[in-house]
């Protein structure tokens, strides 16, 4: 009930990530790359971005992580104006993006080395997010010696390292298999629970939004726009087999309405 | 972020001044570093002797080129030497290479000996190859081709190697002969690394014949320059050396349109010529069948 | 290819079944060549017997040594002319890719470099440095110059917007972007260019040494071919091979080392190598602690 009422209250300081009238247009206002979106987004709060490709999903993302600048409205991540990169957003890409030169523990180290000194302490938590993303065995490997599961494990865990408690994350297992994916986001749903990350998601594919969501935003292309926000209520942890559920299949059906519709 | 989108349509909307613009710059440079050495040629401070001033460059070219007109001569006959010993020599690089390519075999007892052919300055067997084969354009040629054999001997045969194993795959269950997978498969493959190859054969042609020419001082643009240097007039021989720098872009270019018309599938423009150029067969077909 | 052992220390007995047949075919090859020209099959001048190479070789390198002075000396000419070559090649390929306006002002001489065959200068630069050492060393830094500033501008160039874009989310400053992106993504052309610059840098001291000089490999290749010594010369070739596999293989196990990261038993070397260390400090800091 409260977190309803802060849904509603759309109030930017109690929101983790709040946007107003957020646009964004390339192509000297030629491509609307995002056109007036509205949205918070409460603290621990999982929301997926969901739409057919070139809706704006990446746009609104890189906006958030303050990559680009949008060129209407106001975004704001803890009450503060998004103004450039920040340390309390992190983001994390469809290919791993690791750099093949370090090992799995040293690719984990790289935002703590390039805020500053890596300390004891550094070390000891890098370990850990990788042992919480399951690669503890695998510390000392290149990324060349891993599977891509394993890369985007590390990169999830370089994600984590951050200490930024907003995640995005654009599509991370996109490249890879139906198996290992729906492996990934369990434990994604499990680790971004036990950090107790604000979490924004983006992916192709209605089911998986769904079943990792709090909120769906259902996004349509040209101009890019958040169609509609779906709640999921479905109850948490949640097992690859609600999937099946009635209720499961009517919130895929309402969002595929909106997209068929556009 | 947000201002290099802004910045680069700036640029688009003064594309034609800004690049102009920077033309003239560069020109300008230039023309204040052929100024800088002119005048300091001039006052002394570089010995004219040694470092040719850029007018007397540009009266020498004048000399060379028209009122003595000596230089073409030599051109001739080292461009001919090129020519001839390239053609021989990469005919012979690119037959080798695809022989022991396409054979596992001869490619494995091979190896050794390509490791210490290439460690070897090829160039170095040049005073030999004069002394046995005696003074004269055929111990030039012999040069030029030894020169030239080697990048594409390598190249064929790493391209014959390196096919695809899918493809080949492929091929095989289509019930490809092997020469069908020779002509359709290999060689299209293989043709790109060739000519890569063939780009470097006919650069080392050129220095080929300067080296065969420094050695046997008789003929040719590379004894033109020994001759020059050795008189110490330098404005000459810069003519000459700058004649290279013409002959070695124009080479340069002939082989880049040379790789756009025969591996034209890598090239955007190769592609749209010949997407054009099929269909226009293809509907003429269809029009008289 | 026969894989080696999976033991890191390859095992005689793999060595002899590795190199037996390749020495043997080397052994027949020898013996049918001194064969053909002890019986009269070959004439020329131009093919010594393989036993007057094998004398000349023993008397060049072990009896009266002649060879070794010589030897160093193109040695050092290259190994110097490489590393002033390499190192202007690098600043400026840093300084291109660090700055639009500078590569601008950098590209165009540099391509007009590519483009003259640096052999071209041979006489030029002994006018200027004079017969000894220093024309040599000139020389094969003028020549291995482009390869290694055309490779390691590429390498540095090359952009992963992604890789990029996960370093600016990170709040990384240029600096940091270019030591630990640029840079080592960089490093495997780097070290392509190198060995490319390393071959011809010995390319440009031994044709100095052919043009003018006193002393160096290319020296007694002149005056063993004018001898008609073949056997000799052909050992004094082989000082040369020599000398660009001593520099190749330096190379590249400088490259094995600093680019550990694309071969696999290398990877799982240093991967283990980290392990350890790691362990170390973690026991160490924990006893302080
Ligand atoms: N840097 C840019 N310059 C110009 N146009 C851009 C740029 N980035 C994105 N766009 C355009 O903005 C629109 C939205 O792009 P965006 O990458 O956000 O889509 P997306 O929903 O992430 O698509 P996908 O699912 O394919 O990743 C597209 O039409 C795209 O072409
Ligand atoms: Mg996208």
């Amino acid at each position: 009930m409260e977190q309803q009422a802060i849904i509603e209250a759309n109030d930017p300081g109690t929101a983790v990530v709040a946007g107003s009238n957020v646009g964004k247009t390339f192509a000297n206002g030629t491509v609307v790359a995002l056109d007036n979106a509205e949205f918070t987004i409460p603290k621990g709060k999982f929301v997926s971005l969901v739409g057919p490709s070139g809706c704006g999903k990446s746009t609104l993302l890189r906006l958030i992580a303050g990559l680009i600048a949008p060129t209407s409205g106001h975004l704001h991540v803890h009450g503060t104006q998004v103004a450039g990169p920040r340390q309390d957003v992190a983001m994390m890409f469809q290919r791993a993006t690791l750099l093949e030169w370090r090992t799995a523990i040293e690719n984990v180290l790289l935002p703590t080395e390039i805020a500053g000194n890596v300390e004891d302490a550094d070390r000891e938590r890098a370990m850990e997010l990788l042992h919480l993303v399951g690669l503890g065995d695998f510390a000392f490997s290149f990324p060349a010696q891993l599977s891509g599961g394993m890369q985007q494990r590390v990169a999830l865990a370089r994600l984590l390292q951050t200490g930024a408690d907003v995640i995005l994350l654009d599509e991370p297992f996109g490249a890879l298999d139906e198996f290992t994916r729906e492996r990934l986001n369990v434990e994604l749903l499990r680790i971004v629970a036990e950090v107790g990350a604000t979490t924004v998601f983006v992916t192709h594919n209605i089911a998986e939004a769904i079943f990792l969501a709090d909120e769906v935003y259902v996004m349509t292309p040209r101009p890019g726009r958040i169609a509609k926000v779906i709640d999921v209520p479905l109850e948490r942890p949640r097992e690859l087999a609600i999937q099946t559920s009635p209720e499961f299949n009517h919130l895929v059906d309402e969002a595929r309405d909106v997209l068929g519709a556009h | 972020m947000a201002d290099t989108v802004a910045q680069s349509t700036m640029n688009q909307r003064a594309g034609m001044s800004l690049r102009t613009r920077r033309i003239l710059t560069h020109a300008g440079i230039f023309a204040l570093l052929l100024l800088a050495w002119e005048i300091g040629s001039r006052t002394g401070l570089l010995d004219p002797l040694f470092y040719p001033r850029p007018t007397d460059i540009l009266a020498s070219f004048w000399r060379v080129y028209v009122t003595q007109g000596n230089i073409w001569f030599h051109l001739y006959a080292s461009l001919g030497l090129v020519l001839a010993g390239f053609v021989a020599g990469s005919i012979m690089g690119i037959g080798l290479g695809a022989l022991v390519g396409f054979n596992p075999l001869v490619r494995r007892f091979i190896k050794p000996y390509v490791i210490v052919l290439e460690a070897t300055p090829r160039i170095a067997v040049a005073p030999l190859l004069i002394a046995a084969l005696g003074f004269g354009a055929q111990s030039k040629i012999a040069i030029i081709m030894l020169v030239c054999f080697f990048a594409p001997f390598i190249n064929t045969l790493s391209g014959v190697v390196n096919v695809n194993e899918e493809k080949l795959e492929l091929f095989k269950s289509l019930g490809a002969s092997k020469m069908q997978t020779l002509r359709k498969l290999v060689l299209p493959e293989a043709v790109p690394v060739i000519m890569a190859g063939e780009r470097l054969a006919l650069t080392a042609a050129l220095s080929g014949v300067l080296v065969a020419e420094f050695i046997q001082r008789d003929q040719g643009i590379g004894s033109l320059i020994l001759t020059y240097t050795r008189n110490l007039n330098m404005a000459s021989a810069f003519a000459c050396i700058f004649t290279l720098t013409i002959i070695g872009f124009l080479i340069f270019r002939f082989m880049e349109w040379l790789d756009h018309r025969i591996a034209f599938w890598n090239h955007e423009d190769g592609l749209n010529r010949n997407a054009q150029k099929r269909q226009a067969r293809w509907s003429k077909k269809l029009a008289t069948a | 290819m026969m894989d080696p052992p999976k033991s890191n220390r390859p095992n005689a007995l793999w060595l002899m079944s590795r190199f037996a047949p390749h020495l043997a075919l080397f052994g027949v090859l020898i013996i049918i060549w001194e064969l053909l020209v002890r019986t009269g099959v070959i004439t020329t001048i131009m093919i010594p017997k393989p036993s007057s190479i094998g004398a000349s070789i023993i008397d060049l390198y072990f009896v009266s040594g002649t060879i070794w002075p010589h030897f160093f000396i193109t040695l050092t000419e290259a190994v110097l002319g490489f590393c002033i070559g390499a190192a202007i090649a690098i600043a400026l390929a840093v300084g291109s890719s660090l700055s639009d306006p500078f590569r601008r002002y950098v590209m165009p001489y540099a391509i007009v470099m590519n483009v003259t065959p640096g052999i071209a200068l041979t006489p030029v630069i002994i006018a200027w440095f004079g017969f000894g050492m220093g024309s040599k060393i000139a020389l094969a830094a003028v020549i291995s110059f482009f390869p290694i500033f055309v490779n390691t501008l590429t390498g540095l160039m090359q952009v992963d917007n992604e890789r990029e874009e996960l370093f600016t989310s990170l709040g990384a400053n240029r600096f940091q972007i270019f030591t630990r992106l640029r840079v080592p993504a960089a490093l495997p052309l780097l070290f392509a260019g190198l060995k490319i610059g390393l071959t011809t840098a010995l390319i440009g001291a031994v044709v100095a040494e052919f043009a003018q000089a006193t002393a160096g490999v290319g020296v007694l290749m002149n005056r063993f071919s004018f001898q008609l010594n073949m056997g000799a010369s052909l050992a004094t070739l082989l000082s040369m091979t020599l000398i660009g596999l001593i520099l190749f293989y330096s190379m590249e196990f400088l490259d094995d080392r600093l680019v550990f990261w694309r071969r696999e038993e290398r990877r799982e070397a240093v991967s283990r190598k980290r392990a350890r260390a790691w362990k170390r400090r973690a026991e160490t800091s924990g006893r302080t602690r």
